[in-house]
């Protein structure tokens, strides 16, 4: 009986070290396993001609330091602070923090957590990004027609959850850039007006 | 228990092959300088860096990215694009003579250094569509 015992014991520390010797050498393993870039990073999709189109408006009969000095100031209306700007190459960048609950998550992490007992993280805050960036429409042989524009603004987020991890974002909403060039075309009738 | 010990050193043996922080800083892994900037680089055959630099601005847009900033004399432009990874990417301008720019491209993804070529190449056809011009090779 005791001998069973044993040999019983031998083979269970036999095996389990087994287990042990083979998730070291499996851990260690997928430590080495580097980063994978995409292949086609640098490569245009239909989705991205799709969100050139959502970003971008034409504004004819203003000069450029015109229309920068309207963007900056729409970009101010909104609650943003300045970043960088290159008023020569049309450039300005821009961003703010702000607050990032959500009802619906908070309500969804709450009913998660009643039925599971783990606590989900949800959305505390937020950075938000802007680019806002003039260039001339060009004809067709590639040159820049006096007083005609194309400003181009691309949004994006980075959240921050309650445990600190961060995830990131490019804002598509169609409405959200539909608002925005709305007070752009605002700000450049009060900028041609001088109000 | 005999057996896990030889394994355990075998495998943390392979982490040991990380690079030390002089090698993260200077980069260079297997590439010589050279070879890194014959793919980085591209010239194009005008002498308007403002130009150049509209163009790699309204290209580095259409791939998504965000400009973080842009400076004319420097010839500078660095991007950020965010969409669960992160990449970022700074193009140089520089004139080479009175009608030729030198552009040089460097990027990273999330915390990995973009050595491929394939990108750069990717990247560069783009730049020549919005130029109209033609990219030739190397420095």
């Amino acid at each position: 009986m005791i001998k069973i015992k044993e040999y019983v014991n031998l083979r269970t520390t036999k095996q389990s070290s087994k287990v042990r010797g083979l998730s070291a050498l499996l851990i260690p393993l997928l430590l080495v396993g580097c980063v994978t870039i995409p292949p086609n990073i640098f490569v245009a999709t239909p989705q991205l001609l799709q969100q050139r189109q959502l970003e971008t408006r034409r504004y004819d009969g203003i000069t450029e330091v015109d229309l920068i000095t309207a963007g900056a100031n729409v970009l101010q209306d909104l609650g943003f602070n300045l970043e960088n700007s290159e008023t020569k190459l049309g450039v300005i960048t821009a961003s703010k923090q702000r607050d990032a609950t959500h009802g619906g998550e908070i309500a969804a992490a709450i009913f998660f957590a009643v039925l599971t007992g783990a606590v989900m993280p949800t959305s505390k805050d937020q950075t938000i990004r802007v680019a806002l960036v003039i260039r001339p429409v060009t004809d067709s042989n590639g040159s820049a027609m006096t007083d005609k524009y194309f400003v181009r603004a691309t949004f994006q987020r980075v959240v921050r959850r309650t445990d600190n991890s961060v995830s990131s974002e490019t804002l598509n909403d169609p409405q959200l850039y539909q608002d925005f060039f709305e007070k752009v075309s605002k700000s450049v009738f009060l900028e041609a007006q001088k109000i | 228990m005999k057996l896990l010990f030889p394994v355990l050193l075998v495998c943390t043996s392979l982490l040991v092959g990380c690079a030390t922080t002089n090698q993260r800083v200077l980069d260079m892994g297997d590439e010589t300088q050279l070879q890194k900037r014959s793919y980085q680089s591209r010239t194009f055959e005008t002498g308007d860096k403002e130009k150049v630099l509209r163009a790699t601005i309204s290209t580095l847009q259409d791939f998504g990215f965000i400009i973080d900033r842009a400076d004319l004399i420097l010839g500078s432009v660095s991007a950020t694009k965010l969409d669960g990874n992160m990449i970022r990417i700074t193009v140089s301008v520089r004139s080479k003579g009175s009608d030729r720019m030198l552009v040089r491209a460097n990027a990273q993804f999330n915390v990995s250094p973009i050595e491929d070529p394939k990108h750069y190449q990717d990247f560069f056809s783009s730049l020549e569509k919005s130029l109209f011009l033609t990219a030739h090779s190397g420095e």
